[in-house]
């Protein structure tokens, strides 16, 4: 792609229209604003999409895709459940095996890819079908409930009643996985591979090698956000996950990631899950349906994404932002090459 | 491809039925043409005439902005200040398609054929003529005529086959025959012959020549002296995005053009001293072996010397250079790094060792174009920049990509540009330098001056003097006779995936490096 447009500039364009909606909201919808804990606890009905669009981000950044993150997001809470129901063993020691299997998982979505060389996208779409299988063939008729107090805080636990532990959870999680990907040498390598796969494997970049990470790291993320939807429920079900995987990938791209690969931060992403969770919650507080906040997210999907085509051509100023719109006709931005 | 050439091209609107204009030949001049991109500005005020019956070629520096002009004359760029005008009248070229239907072409520096259309459907994209019914295209007609057209160019090519089996030097002349096909008089060459060999250099000329006997008006660009001199009737010199010199075919002169395009004066004389190549090899490739690219290649290359390997585009050079560097499958032999055996270890750790390999396709596997020049310069040693955790020292970063610019030469703004807003010349020198910062003990250069212009040439050159004189051991691919002879001490000629020769010393000349590319005295297979 030839466009581009400063990963800073496009933050910070989030930014203000998160800030934008809040305020919108506080004003015009009556009960968004419950108190500062109260508006804060809205974030638990979406932060798990957003721990699942981190890790979906990374991998979206090498230039690939994973479909299986609500599989895997279902079959990990699903294991977790039967190791601590069934198996009687601690929950907490529970869990963590059930990351464990979830990296796994995803490390084996990196196998597929690289050993078999399948492409990512029917690679991850057909392990998605084994995986939410298996959590339906182990869920059973009558999956576990009931994982008991100290467990609950995970999903809906606060910190002095104000802050929720899972949004502190994902601000260290995102702080964390920026710093990952602009600051180490394994996040130089996946924009690398994001960008020029051959040219980094002309460098020494161990592409296959980078890759099972990557698919590990959204696997584990996935069973992350099913650990957290388990908690928050307080139940599992083998299908749990399903509706993980879209809203994600729009949280993803929202946020500034080119599906193509390369281009994009964690921090844009992370603002891109606030924005997304906060006017669906927002239109369903007021009274809207459900239906009308999913047509809604699909038409902010089509508007940002136009919106950042159009303002990448040369420089960047929110105020001509309307001008560009209107006069869109010069397409031109090829660099100057000789 | 057949070298016999018939006497006419007898191209026009008849094979280009789509077409309801008239392309002529003329005239075409750019008056005060302004182009920036962001705040670089590329072309400043530049005026050039090209005229019917002339080989009208732009010499200057990569980003001296020879490029952007022929784009422009192309509507691929629209300028932000002047006009065209094509025989005094104005043109308005919106884009290519307007200023094809002007009857201008360009055939661009990469050659932007579809790989996976066979080469009738190329030459007829975008004016595939219809049969009675719209919808239904004439494969028969395309497929005779577009064979037509390349016979006449005495091009021996199956217009069925697809468009990714053919060589650069195919496509390049395929791009050619489309400008004919389209009926278009005024065909531009973007630097044509840098990836070329000099006996398909001497074929495009042919065509060229023809063209221009024709009336057609032609512009040319290389940065090959020789060449100019020997294709050009006119020769205008840019630098800095403005025209500093013109002069017609009783005014060309080495120095005057050099001077015109640089602004200091070069040495064009420069031989090396053959050095013999003594004590251990740091490089022992032994009976190196590949299914069918190449077979029992045997090289010694000691430190401090510098080895040529000669021969055609395609006789296996490449190939044995990226199986030596572990980028490519081998199915037999050896290869020793200072007595390490390294033939099958992996990509990071050979690089590690001391052995480097700097690609000949720049944009595709030597330079990532998004990415900052500090992110370029850096990329071949992530792993040693890595502290503690894996926290990448930013510091060093910063001094590895500051230390390339200088050392290098490149123009730039600084290291946080992205490389893409780079010319090529100064992208080559930024590879270049990404592989020579990690310290090799062993480099491989794949066509290093392929699209550099002399002054980056020369620093080039000089670089890799510089490098072989502290003990560097260097082997240098090349198309380019003049720079195996002036940097080698050894020259390898590879014909048809094996070694045919070797010349040291006072062997290498002209006349002997000549034969040895074109596979003259190889023993019995």
């Amino acid at each position: 792609m030839n466009r581009f447009l400063p990963r800073e500039a496009w933050d910070r364009t989030l930014a203000i229209i998160l800030l934008v909606l809040l305020l919108a909201f506080c004003t015009l919808i009556p009960g968004f604003y419950a108190g500062f804990g109260g508006t804060l606890a809205i974030t638990e009905q979406f932060l798990p999409f957003g721990f699942v669009a981190i890790g979906l981000a990374v991998v979206i950044l090498t230039g690939g895709i994973d479909l299986s993150v609500g599989a895997i997001a279902s079959l990990s809470a699903v294991i977790m459940a039967i190791l601590t129901k069934s198996a009687g063993l601690d929950i907490w020691l529970a869990s963590l095996i059930a990351l464990i299997i979830g990296a796994g998982l995803g490390w084996l979505n990196g196998i597929v890819i690289t050993r078999l060389r399948i492409e990512p996208l029917i690679a991850t779409l057909a392990t998605s079908f084994i995986y939410s299988s298996v959590a339906t063939a182990l869920a059973g008729a009558s999956p576990p409930y009931g994982f008991g107090k100290p467990f609950a805080v995970l999903g809906s636990g606060t910190i002095e009643g104000i802050l929720p532990v899972q949004l502190l959870m994902f601000i260290v999680i995102a702080v964390g996985f920026s710093i990952l990907i602009t600051r180490t040498g394994f996040g130089r390598r996946i924009i690398m591979v994001g960008y020029n796969r051959d040219a980094a494997h002309y460098a020494g970049v161990a592409v296959p090698d980078l890759l099972r990470k990557v698919y590990g790291i959204s696997g584990f993320m996935a069973a992350f956000a099913g650990i957290v939807l388990a908690s928050y429920y307080d139940a599992v079900r083998p299908d749990m996950g399903n509706i993980l995987l879209l809203t994600a990938i729009t949280m993803v791209v929202l946020g500034g990631v080119s599906i193509f690969g390369g281009e994009g931060g964690i921090l844009g992403v992370a603002l891109g899950v606030l924005i997304l969770g906060v006017l669906r919650q927002g239109m369903l507080i007021a009274g809207f349906s459900d239906m009308v906040t999913t047509m809604l997210t699909g038409g902010i999907l089509l508007v940002s994404i136009a919106a950042k085509n159009l303002l990448s051509d040369r420089g960047f100023g929110y105020g001509a932002l309307l001008l560009r719109l209107i006069n869109s006709r010069k397409q031109e931005a090829a660099p100057p090459n000789t | 491809m057949l070298a016999t050439s018939p006497p006419t091209l007898a191209f026009g609107q008849d094979q280009a039925p789509d077409q309801a204009f008239a392309p002529r030949s003329g005239r075409l001049s750019a008056l005060a043409i302004d182009k920036s991109f962001l705040a670089n500005r590329v072309l400043k005020r530049v005026s050039l005439s090209l005229s019917p019956g002339e080989v009208h070629t732009l010499m200057g520096e990569n980003g001296a902005g020879k490029s952007t002009l022929f784009r422009v004359l192309a509507g691929i760029h629209r300028p932000d200040a002047g006009t065209i005008t094509l025989d005094a009248a104005p043109l308005d070229l919106r884009n290519p398609h307007a200023a094809q239907a002007q009857g201008i072409y360009l055939v661009p520096q990469e050659p932007a054929l579809m790989g996976e259309l066979s080469v009738a459907e190329n030459m007829y994209l975008g004016m595939l003529p219809t049969h009675g019914i719209p919808a239904r295209i004439n494969w028969r007609s395309i497929r005779t005529s577009a064979q037509t057209a390349l016979h006449t160019l005495g091009l021996d090519i199956d217009v069925r086959d697809d468009a990714r089996h053919l060589s650069i030097a195919q496509q390049q002349l395929v791009e050619c025959a489309k400008a004919l096909l389209r009926g278009c008089r005024i065909i531009l060459f973007d630097e044509p012959t840098s990836p070329l060999t000099s006996r398909e250099v001497g074929f495009l000329f042919g065509i060229i020549r023809r063209l221009r006997d024709d009336g057609y008006t032609l512009g040319f660009i290389s940065h090959r002296m020789d060449e100019v001199m020997d294709i050009s009737d006119r020769i205008s010199v840019l630098r800095d995005g403005a025209v500093t010199d013109e002069v017609d075919r009783t005014g060309f002169d080495r120095a005057r053009l050099v001077s015109a395009m640089v602004g200091r004066s070069l040495s064009f004389d420069r031989k090396r001293i053959h050095r013999a190549g003594v004590g251990t090899p740091a490089l022992t490739v032994r009976g190196l072996t590949h299914p069918t690219a190449f077979r029992a290649i045997d090289l010694d290359v000691h430190p401090g010397e510098i080895v040529g390997f000669a021969g055609l585009i395609g006789a296996g050079r490449t190939e044995i250079a990226e199986a030596i560097c572990g980028l490519r499958e081998k199915s037999a032999g050896t290869v020793m790094l200072n007595g390490q055996d390294i033939t099958t270890a992996s990509i990071p750790h050979i690089i590690e060792a001391g052995l480097v390999y700097v690609p000949e396709d720049r944009a595709r596997h030597g330079a990532i174009l998004p990415m900052s020049i500090r992110d370029n310069a850096t990329a071949g040693q992530i792993t040693r920049l890595q502290r503690g955790v894996g926290l990448l020292d930013r510091v060093r970063e910063a001094e590895i990509a500051k230390q390339t610019i200088a050392r290098f030469r490149v123009r730039a703004r600084g290291p946080a540009q992205p490389m893409r807003e780079l010319s090529g010349g100064n992208q080559q020198k930024i590879v270049f330098g990404k592989w020579m910062s990690t310290n090799p003990s062993v480099a491989i250069l794949d066509e290093p001056t392929r699209g550099v212009d002399v002054g980056a040439k020369e620093d080039i050159y000089r670089l890799i003097e510089e490098l072989s004189d502290a003990g560097m051991a260097i082997i240098v691919i090349s198309s380019e006779l003049e720079e195996l002879i002036a940097l080698c001490d050894r020259i390898v000629a590879i014909y048809a995936g094996r070694i045919t020769a070797e010349l040291r010393g006072a062997e290498i000349t002209a006349a002997s490096v000549g034969a040895a590319f074109l596979g003259a005295g190889s023993p019995p297979a």
